[in-house]
């Protein structure tokens, strides 16, 4: 036969003011809701920012140019990168790796062959490949190979499908623009040309160029400029975070230049971070403050029921049963409040996903994963410090 | 199971304490099936020896030791457990639950270890005569009526050791006859030492050794 908590229950004084247990149970309530939704919401933007700033394995990827002046106007070399700048770029603390786009150094020319009838000035570039945000099987060059693989930017296509109606030329999908062969025409210093077919392989989010395997622009550069590149107007900065304060600093103070928008874009979702964080961090503490509240209720009961559990223990009953016995009655409420925050919390995600953000595909509709843990994680920890708390008391008592 | 008793003092106690008593400051050994009487005169430390054997309190020199472990490192859950299965008490001020009735304040007892059946309370408050009162509040019975329900309470569990501090103190001779043979059977059906603590002789009580406090 096992022990029954029927008949000592009415041995435990149950303790007047039904107001503040039931303020206790909406503070609870409240702060658990507050701190799930502020951890769903901090989700959201993390996976909202994945898609847009396109972090390659939690790192920023950052274009630096120098800023071009009255002063610097027309000298090439002081608007250029050399590898002394590259040195100290890369001697600091928070740049964890560094690539220059190294542009071809001759003239080019890119046309439809004989099935487009158009023809325009192009440049290329070419950066290492690990600094590439997609990157095609096929993008590779070797001497001798007559096609070029092409990665051009997102924003070139996007460009050109907004002039395009204005020259009479039909809009085209990436799909089709992938399809399109071309004819890049290289001009060397002494007069020599010779063409290459191309075909676009990617688009790119990150780098604003039209981006050809390295091997070939080192190949191109020696053979038509007659020299390899030294000097790079471009580098790109892989850093853990492109808003740092220290890294825009530094590249303040040696006058180089960054992609504003993205860390105006990081300034952004560093303040909406914070303003999660600082949320997520008052539900906690309101959800710390409310367990605060039902363990003085439940010390308020031993209190009250001193006598008899005194009593209770001096005739054999057990601290650690009592103790779970009491706290037990707490169980049924934590599991209500927590799981109702949980279940509202669901629907916020969902109405936040269909309603605000028109179903967007980085996110989900239902709560993350890490959202229930914590839920299940704060209903344990709310069981196991009362209980805790309780046999503590007990045992003082017997 | 056997209890040791190693020259044990109440520490607000003089040890000129020692010279006269059978217990303080001596070495006992009681093993289960004994049937020790402790005689002893008020302001002799009654009550302080019952509180020391059942680990109540802890004031005193000396150490007490249960089946060859000194019961001062015993933890909360310890002492729960052997007052569950080894030892039972009837306390002096019988401590029962006021606002509970008779049968509650021996059903709660039971239910920890039940020893008998539920049936059996009512046979045995018949039988020590308080049969009519099992529906009553403790608080409005008298204090010999009290003191038969905690009789009853200690009988209701497995233990080797029974202690009893002034039992029929509020109890008529024929009272405490009845509850005497009713104690006697319930030890002797468990083979338990009964350690019984009076202010006068008991004549009823078939003692196996009689020590003056």
């Amino acid at each position: 036969m096992s022990l029954s908590y029927k008949v000592i229950k009415p041995l435990l004084q149950t303790v007047n003011g039904k107001f503040s247990r039931w303020f206790s149970f909406f503070g609870m309530g409240l702060g658990v809701l507050l701190l799930l939704c502020s951890i769903q919401m901090f989700i959201n933007i993390q996976q909202l920012l994945k898609g847009k700033a396109t972090p390659k394995n939690g790192f920023d990827y950052i274009a630096v140019t120098k800023k071009v002046t009255n002063e610097t106007m027309g000298q090439t070399e002081k608007n250029l990168f050399n590898e002394t700048d590259i040195a100290g770029l890369k001697a600091q603390s928070f740049i964890y790796d560094i690539a220059p786009l190294i542009s071809t150094n001759f003239e080019l020319e890119l046309s439809g062959g004989t099935i487009l009838p158009f023809r325009t000035n192009l440049f290329l570039e070419a950066i290492r490949p690990d600094f590439l945000d997609t990157l095609p099987p096929d993008f590779n060059w070797r001497e001798g190979k007559s096609m070029i693989p092409i990665i051009v930017s997102s924003d070139f296509l996007e460009v050109f499908n907004v002039f395009a109606p204005a020259y009479g030329y039909s809009q085209i999908s990436r799909e089709t623009a992938s399809g399109i062969p071309v004819v890049i025409t290289c001009y060397g210093a002494d007069g020599s040309k010779e063409d290459f077919s191309a075909k676009i392989v990617a688009f790119s989010d990150r780098i604003n160029s039209t981006l050809a395997p390295i091997s070939f622009i080192e190949w191109a550069n020696q053979k038509f400029g007659g020299q390899k590149a030294t000097h790079y107007s471009r580098l790109y900065i892989k850093t853990k975070d492109a808003n740092n304060p220290a890294l825009l600093n530094f590249l303040d103070h040696k006058g180089y230049e960054v992609n504003k928008e993205k860390t105006r874009f990081g300034r952004v979702k560093q303040v909406m971070q914070g303003i999660f964080t600082g949320l997520g961090l008052f539900g906690l503490m309101v959800v710390i403050l409310s367990l605060l509240l039902f363990s003085f209720y439940l010390q308020l009961i031993i209190a009250k029921s001193k006598e008899n559990l005194q009593l209770l223990l001096s005739i054999g009953y057990s601290p650690r049963w009592l103790g779970k016995q009491i706290a037990g009655q707490m169980v049924p409420a934590y599991i209500f409040i927590i799981l109702f925050a949980l279940a509202v919390t669901i629907v916020l995600q969902f109405v936040f996903y269909h309603s605000l953000m028109n179903s967007r595909p980085e996110l989900s509709a239902m709560v993350s994963i890490y959202v229930i843990a914590v839920a299940l994680l704060l209903l344990l920890l709310a069981i196991l410090a009362n209980f805790k708390m309780l046999r503590i008391r007990l045992a003082k008592l017997s | 199971m056997q209890l040791e008793i190693h020259s044990i003092l109440p520490s607000y106690f003089d040890e000129s304490k020692k010279n006269l008593s059978e217990v303080w400051g001596k070495e006992l050994l009681i093993k289960k099936g004994e049937f020790i009487k402790i005689l002893a005169p008020s302001g002799s430390g009654k009550t302080s020896l019952i509180h020391f054997l059942y680990g109540l309190r802890k004031d005193y020199t000396g150490s007490i030791l249960l089946n060859e472990r000194n019961i001062s490192s015993y933890s909360p859950e310890d002492w729960a457990a052997c007052r569950k299965n080894n030892i039972s008490i009837v306390f002096q001020d019988m401590r029962l639950f006021s606002k509970q009735t008779v049968a509650e304040n021996i059903e709660i007892k039971r239910q920890l270890n039940p020893y008998h059946p539920a049936e059996k309370i009512k046979e045995m408050t018949i039988r020590l005569g308080i049969g009519e009162k099992l529906q009553s509040k403790c608080e409005t019975c008298s204090y010999g009526e009290q003191q038969r329900v905690s009789i009853i309470r200690s009988l209701m569990q497995p233990f080797d050791f029974l202690l009893m501090d002034e039992p029929f103190s509020h109890l008529d001779d024929n009272n405490s006859k009845k509850a005497m043979e009713l104690i006697i059977e319930e030890s002797k059906i468990r083979n338990a030492s009964i350690i019984l603590v009076n202010l006068e002789r008991v004549d009823y009580f078939p003692f196996s050794r009689l020590l003056h406090l």
